[in-house]
């Protein structure tokens, strides 16, 4: 028994206050000179001892209700270790079963699944069993039951999953689950094949005080295992197509060769080449199948280990495949408006026709145009000293708020109508001319932000090269970011979220007329940064690892959506999970209005390929991932149990946690709440010694 | 000064005297303002005294014959006087640790104060003072003189009730002391059989003494007031007893007025003055009424 508070437990020495004032106080009052006993001495003699307790129960009482008071202040808890020394009493087991796919090796599962059923065995009704199902992440399948045939159906219904085994998530839970337990003996069971790669050394992962850990180790993995790497893409472009040439590696973890095993090419279901490959013992190799031409967008690409429908390669199915998706990279439409003559926009034409990653598909248009439906099929529009309308700025808020991107590079010519003035992220001012005396130059650049971020090492990029000759003056909203100023100090370039898009006011103009940052050199970064930034461009990967996350706009955008259609896909999308389940996607919702909303995600749970469809008429681009299964799953060396046990349980390998741990007291005695069951007995035995000493004055007056 | 409500004399709180430090201070102020409050005369049959007149026979002193009575009658008569001599005037104090008890002031306190006025009363009546204290045995002895009021009132002013008491012993050796005649007081608590004392007492009685018994009691000795069950420790021998006053207060108080009864009775029977004196009352009340109690049996005897 250990006490949280203990400095309370001084307060039992009330209880001998009492007795010590009975003992000594009244002693010494009692003795009182008298002249002389002798008539005293006369009467005849009756006992007066000292006043004596007459009503033991009644004390005793008094004494057990302050004591159990006091004791409760004092917050007493058992430590994991008194708990552990207890012989006997009911269990709360947690079963720990690793679903992870390399437990689908050979018949590990079943096997798995009969140790489970075998710990559980010893079971007894008084005890609580709770089933948790863990790879790389863990949930709990079972919670605290007595039934252990319940759990034991469970653990029969349970598959291999294609998660990778991570054991730190799992006994996290093991531990939050009996952290709340008030059974005396706790109890987890691993049940698992040991890998060394799920397990990394943790030393805040202890599970609370007392507990038993017990490792039911599944043997298996013998014989061939091999493995898929991810697979290399090159592409090359020529000028009417883009070719792809896959390159795919294969691990051997074992110490046979691997020889001549099929190995092949598969895009939309349809094996495309069929080659072998032989691997050393211990060793990887790597294949490169025929370039293949990119003609349609998220072709479902497959590299197979052994022949579709062929004998295996070995018992491990699921590192033997790797998918990825073919995508002919879509280009970001532009739209650069301009108000002058077609050189105005030619240093800003130029620099996005060059852009490949992404590649800018840029279409210069006048004024005029804004009126009508370019503005959809846009993904980013520039606006170069254009005055704008009330109605086309109307267009221009749907625009950005539905996804777009707005840059405003404001010159002689450049307004925006004031009724609208709050929407822009600066108003804009009069012109500063700096044609006399020295130009301005840009210098304080928020070199944090996306936009100028890769000018931020040294030798990367001088804007203070550049000299503006004049510039619009700007006052920036409170909630915009300035991201550049000019030498004087005012905003050059400020930014606001609006909805789901971005728009960027600059002070002065994209081409020569008050500047010469078009002739500079980082001015075509400068350019690319912008559109990337604006469009929300992201570089999609060809496939993901289960667990991580997909992001659906940013993939949508690869994939060439535009401002509009992005805005209607977030009205409705559904999902087509590989295991041909189809579901809505949940679209956040922006936590305020007028914030920016987040992005749209999706979690890879397994393995295949994912579809993300908008519903509804023109309802952009469809989204196909590729899902691979972790390959340091593949791996299948083993760790010794013992290590594993030792780490959880700080106390060596035999297997329970010692009573220095662990959970902290304050877990402890929360967990347990004795002080709660002191408090109620004092309150009680209170109340009936009120009742007693109500009913003994009642007999005696 | 606390007043009486005896008419006529005005008496003085114990506890007032108790902290005049000069006992001869404190008898001037008791007996001067006695006689000055009551104008009564102060002492017991002395020679100024007039008795009676008788014929005058051969042998008689012609020095007392009365010359103005011849005058008148032409024959010879001898004046008579009540007494014709100074008498021994000796104190008798208890100083035993059972005197030393009192609330506000103690038994022993109150027996010196008492001895002190005496003493100057008697010594203003040019008869000899002489004080003897004892407790179980005589401490200090001051042979009457009329010489010896200061060394009586320093012997008084050193008393200390230190030791055990035991009345019987010290009066039956100092019955043979008193070989003279005289007055003899004796201030003590009495705690001792009354039949004791009076046989202790009766050889001084016996050789012609006149004795007077001052009973000096403290209020919670006749009252017995205590409430809280307490152990009661006998001052002089130390023995403890445990006592519930509220049961026993009614047979002790009983006891020690049977006790007082007895002494008053056996003292009537000596015949000695006896006089129980309260420690709460007037040293001056209590010695107005001796005085008065004194003349009363003087007309009488």
């Amino acid at each position: 028994m250990s006490f949280l508070t203990p400095l309370f437990l001084l307060g039992l020495a009330a209880l001998a206050v009492p007795v010590l004032i009975h003992l000594t106080q009244k002693e010494r009052k009692s003795v009182v000179a008298f002249p002389s006993l002798m008539f005293l001495r006369k009467i005849p003699y009756e006992s007066v001892q000292r006043r004596r307790i007459r009503d033991w129960l009644l004390l005793a009482l008094r004494l057990a209700a302050i004591a159990l008071i006091v004791t409760a202040f004092a917050r007493p808890f058992l430590r994991g270790s008194d708990l552990a020394a207890a012989p006997g009493g009911a269990r709360d087991i947690v079963v720990l079963l690793d679903r992870s796919y390399s437990m689908g090796y050979a018949d590990s599962w079943s096997r798995a699944q009969t140790a489970a059923a075998q710990a559980l065995s010893s079971a007894t009704p008084s005890d609580r069993i709770s089933l948790v199902l863990f790879a790389d992440t863990a949930e709990v399948a079972l919670r605290s039951t007595p039934d252990r045939s319940r759990a034991i159906a469970e653990i029969n219904a349970a598959t291999p999953g294609p998660g990778s085994t991570k054991y730190g998530p799992a006994l996290k839970l093991a531990g939050s689950l009996l952290a709340e337990s008030l059974l005396p003996r706790k109890e987890v069971i691993i049940v698992s094949d040991f890998q060394r790669g799920g397990w990394q050394p943790d030393d805040t992962l202890r599970l609370p005080g007392g507990t038993t850990v017990t490792a039911a180790v599944v043997e298996g993995a013998q014989g061939a295992s091999l493995a898929l790497t991810p697979v290399a893409l090159l592409r090359t472009r020529d000028a009417q197509h883009e070719r792809v040439t896959v390159t795919a590696g294969v691990l051997n973890r074992t110490a046979e060769a691997a020889n001549n095993v099929p190995i092949v090419l598969e895009t939309d279901g349809r094996v495309v080449q069929d080659l072998t490959i032989s691997v050393a013992p211990n060793a990887s190799a790597s294949i490169s199948f025929a370039p293949l031409t990119l003609t349609t967008p998220n072709t479902r690409a497959v590299v197979r280990l052994g022949t579709a429908g062929g004998s295996p390669v070995d018992a491990l199915p699921r590192d033997n495949v790797f998918n990825f998706v073919l995508t002919p990279s879509a280009p970001v439409p532009v739209m650069a408006v301009s108000q002058g003559p077609a050189e105005a926009t030619l240093y800003l034409s130029r620099a996005l026709a060059i852009g490949e990653a992404p590649h800018f598909d840029a279409t210069l248009q006048s004024p005029d145009a804004l009126a009508g439906d370019a503005m959809n099929r846009a993904r980013v529009i520039l606006l170069n000293d254009v005055a704008i309308s009330d109605a086309v700025a109307a267009k221009l808020v749907t625009f950005v708020e539905g996804g777009g991107g707005l840059l405003m590079a404001t010159g002689q010519r450049a307004s925006w109508p004031s009724a609208r003035a709050a929407w822009l992220p600066a108003a804009i001012g009069q012109t500063v001319d700096r044609t006399r005396g020295a130009a301005a130059r840009l210098s304080g650049m928020d070199y944090g932000h996306a936009i100028f971020e890769p000018f931020r090492a040294p030798r990367s990029g001088d804007f203070s090269t550049a000299r503006f000759y004049s510039y619009r003056a700007l006052t920036a909203a409170k909630d915009a970011s300035v991201i550049a100023r000019f030498d004087t100090g005012e905003p050059a370039l400020v930014e606001r979220a609006a909805g789901r898009g971005r728009v960027i006011v600059f002070a002065s103009t994209l081409d020569l007329n008050w500047s010469d940052l078009a002739l500079k050199p980082m001015f075509l970064p400068f350019v690319h940064q912008l559109g990337r930034h604006l469009s929300g461009f992201k570089e999609q990967p060809a496939w993901l690892t289960i667990g991580q996350v997909l992001d659906v706009d940013a993939a949508e955008i690869a994939a060439g959506a535009t401002s509009g259609s992005a805005a209607r896909a977030a009205a409705g999308r559904a999902i087509l999970t590989p295991s041909g389940q189809r579901r809505d996607l949940q679209t956040p919702a922006a936590a305020a209005p007028g914030a920016s909303v987040p992005a749209a995600a999706l979690e890879l749970t397994e393995q295949g390929f994912y579809e993300v469809r908008g519903s509804g008429r023109d309802a952009g681009p469809t989204i196909v991932a590729a899902s691979n299964v972790s390959l340091a799953e593949s791996n299948l060396d083993r760790m010794d149990p013992k290590e594993l046990v030792a780490a959880v349980t700080g106390n060596g390998p035999s297997g329970s946690t010692s009573g220095q741990d662990v959970l902290p007291d304050e877990a402890q005695e929360l967990a347990q709440r004795v002080w709660w069951y002191l408090l109620f007995a004092g309150i009680l035995l209170l109340i009936a010694e009120t009742v007693l000493a109500h009913r003994y004055s009642r007999v005696r007056t | 000064m606390a007043t009486s409500s005896l008419p006529g004399a005005k008496f003085v709180d114990p506890a007032v005297l108790s902290r005049i430090g000069n006992l001869e201070l404190i008898a001037k102020t008791v007996v001067d303002g006695l006689i000055n409050g009551t104008h009564r005369s102060p002492f017991f049959g002395a020679s100024v005294d007039f008795a009676e007149h008788r014929g005058y026979v051969a042998g008689d002193d012609i020095r007392r014959v009365d010359w103005r009575v011849y005058a008148r009658t032409d024959k010879y008569y001898i004046k008579e006087f009540e007494a014709d001599s100074n008498a021994n005037f000796s104190v008798l104090l208890d100083v035993s640790k059972s005197m030393g008890f009192g609330a506000k002031m103690s038994k022993l306190d109150y027996g010196k104060t008492l001895a002190a006025c005496l003493a100057y009363l008697a010594n203003a009546q040019r008869d000899r003072v002489g004080l003897i204290t004892f407790d179980h045995e005589v401490i200090d002895h001051v042979p009457p003189s009329a010489k010896h009021l200061d060394v009586v009132l320093h012997t008084l002013d050193k008393a200390k009730p230190a030791r055990p008491g035991e009345l019987v012993g010290p009066l039956r050796k100092l019955a043979e002391h008193f070989g003279r005649r005289g007055i003899i007081v004796v201030i003590s608590d009495f705690y001792a059989e009354p039949e004791e004392i009076f046989h202790a007492i009766g050889p001084i009685v016996h050789r012609g003494n006149d004795v007077v018994l001052f009973h000096v009691m403290d209020p919670q000795e006749i009252d017995f007031s205590f409430s809280d069950p307490s152990s009661f420790e006998d001052m002089e021998s130390g023995d403890q007893m445990p006592i519930v006053p509220t049961k026993l207060a009614a047979d002790y108080r009983s006891l020690i007025q049977a006790h007082i009864d007895t002494l008053t009775k056996k003292a009537a029977q000596q015949p000695v003055d006896y006089m129980l004196l309260n420690t709460s009352m007037p040293l001056d009340f209590a010695l107005f009424r001796f005085l008065s109690m004194r003349q009363r049996l003087s007309r009488t005897r």
